[in-house]
């Protein structure tokens, strides 16, 4: 009876540790153009990244997968979703995309977390005037 | 580099704990109380479109920080200040807009501790006792300096006391801006400090939007990673109604879940001291108890990245990013899980 006892107090608690167990990065990337009054849509936003893409990586690197989760056509800047392991193969072909339609542009890839959570509330954008 | 190496991301952990309050040996006040400097709280109530009194006076009335500018760090050593304020245990301070991958940051915590976090060349010329960094590269590159102000050999007047004020005073000169807070409220303790700067106070931001037609996953039958992400979605408000074949994005909410006919997202931004984060939760955990709706609420509590510590005395780093949170899941029975996130840089939350 004691032994039914302890293991139904013992059910109540439970700590699990799970290490690099995230299946997916997010990141929150600004597009920023030489030409400021260019807009993109989302959906031209995300075939510019396949093209980043292709022409890193071939092939193979066009069919990454990737989520743009949300977009904000106005500051052109996206929130992207990954899996983890394609992470590094995202973030730099946004590093060595140069040109947009002939003209200079750079991706500021402004966070990268494996939480999502840890992007909605950044302590860096806490402005005190 | 190998495709292999191309895998690879930093370090990252999550601790998911289950238990309930009913149980004596939970560690909750604890671990909510360790987090020293919390940027900011978010809250989610399922199925409630406006807050109930008690819990919108708790959300409105967390306690206002102080923010001083160009602060010469020496002043924290200050005798009058370290008598009135520092010894009591009520001092939370941390140096603002400081990078600590980049810049010297400084944090003081209630307990008396004064961590200063600072490159090879400022530690070196502050000329004051630290150890390398413990997330350190083959070279140590950042040095931690952490001092008990409370111990006797820091006495003002004792030969270290004296010789780290030399140090912040004449050698490094170090001045930052400083962000300032002191439980109980009402920083009278504060003021002589205040007087000799240029400071301004600040009282924490609310934020409050009422979301409609939510679909929330069940929290229990929901992997942890999952979960959190749907919150986040929910916090940055993205659009779970994607189809499976569209083009832009593939992410829906996790199953099973259900459609809330509306719900309540409140978040408070700034500088918040672990007593009123204790106090919201008491709170929400009446408002949980009592029969509704919803069977659940959660709060989510997320630190500085940029502060030296995190959970208790153990440092925190920036790697490629500076994530230490949790998020506390309450339930109608008394029972709660709490996850809580860091990064590559940090130890494992306790």
């Amino acid at each position: 009876m004691k032994q039914v006892e302890e293991k139904e107090e013992a059910s109540v608690y439970q700590r699990v540790v799970l290490k690099n167990a995230s299946p997916y990065h997010y990141l929150k990337v600004r597009l920023v153009l030489e030409d400021e009054s260019t807009r993109l849509s989302a959906v031209e936003l995300k075939y510019f990244i396949i093209t980043g893409l292709k022409s890193l990586y071939g092939e193979v690197g066009a069919a990454l997968n990737f989520d743009v989760l949300k977009y904000d056509e106005d500051t052109l800047t996206a929130l992207l979703r990954v899996y983890s392991r394609s992470l590094v193969k995202l973030w730099s072909s946004l590093t060595l995309l140069g040109s947009y339609q002939n003209k200079a542009c750079a991706f500021r890839v402004l966070q990268v977390s494996p939480f999502l959570l840890a992007l909605t509330g950044n302590s860096r954008d806490l402005q005190l005037d | 580099m190998t495709s292999s190496e191309l895998d690879r991301t930093p370090r990252t952990l999550l601790v998911s704990e289950s238990s309930s309050f009913l149980d004596p040996k939970n560690r909750i006040s604890a671990q909510v109380q360790q987090l020293h400097f919390n940027h900011q709280v978010s809250v989610l109530l399922p199925e409630c479109s406006s807050a109930p009194s008690h819990l919108d006076s708790v959300l409105n009335n967390f306690s206002s920080f102080y923010l001083i500018r160009k602060l010469p760090v020496y002043e924290l050593l200050d005798r009058h200040f370290l008598e009135t304020a520092v010894y009591h245990g009520a001092v939370f301070g941390l140096s603002y807009r400081t990078r600590i991958d980049e810049d010297t940051c400084v944090a003081l915590m209630p307990n008396g501790h004064l961590t200063l976090s600072l490159d090879k060349d400022s530690f070196e010329i502050l000329g004051f006792e630290g150890k390398p960094s413990r997330f350190k590269h083959r070279t140590a590159t950042r040095f931690v300096v952490s001092v008990d102000l409370t111990d006797s050999s820091m006495a003002p007047g004792r030969r270290s006391y004296l010789r780290l004020l030399t140090g912040l005073k004449s050698r490094l000169q170090l001045q930052t801006d400083f962000l300032l807070s002191h439980h109980p409220g009402g920083g009278a303790s504060l003021q002589p400090l205040l007087s000799r700067c240029d400071w301004s106070q600040h009282r924490p931001e609310v934020n409050c939007s009422v979301l409609t037609d939510l679909s929330c996953p069940a929290p229990r039958s929901c992997d942890p990673h999952s979960f959190l992400e749907w919150l986040g979605a929910v916090d940055a408000g993205i659009s779970c109604e994607n189809s499976s074949s569209s083009f832009l994005s593939s992410f829906v909410c996790p199953e099973p879940n259900t459609i809330h006919r509306h719900a309540l997202s409140v978040s408070v931004s700034g500088m918040l001291l672990p007593h009123d984060i204790h106090r919201l939760l008491q709170e929400l955990r009446r408002y949980v108890e009592q029969p509704r709706l919803a069977s659940w609420v959660s709060m989510t509590v997320r630190g500085f990245a940029d502060s030296p510590v995190s959970w208790s005395n153990h440092e925190h780093g920036f790697l490629r990013g500076g994530e230490n949170f949790y998020t506390l899941m309450m339930f109608h029975d008394h029972t709660y899980q709490l996850h809580l996130a860091t990064g590559a840089h940090d130890v494992c939350p306790p």
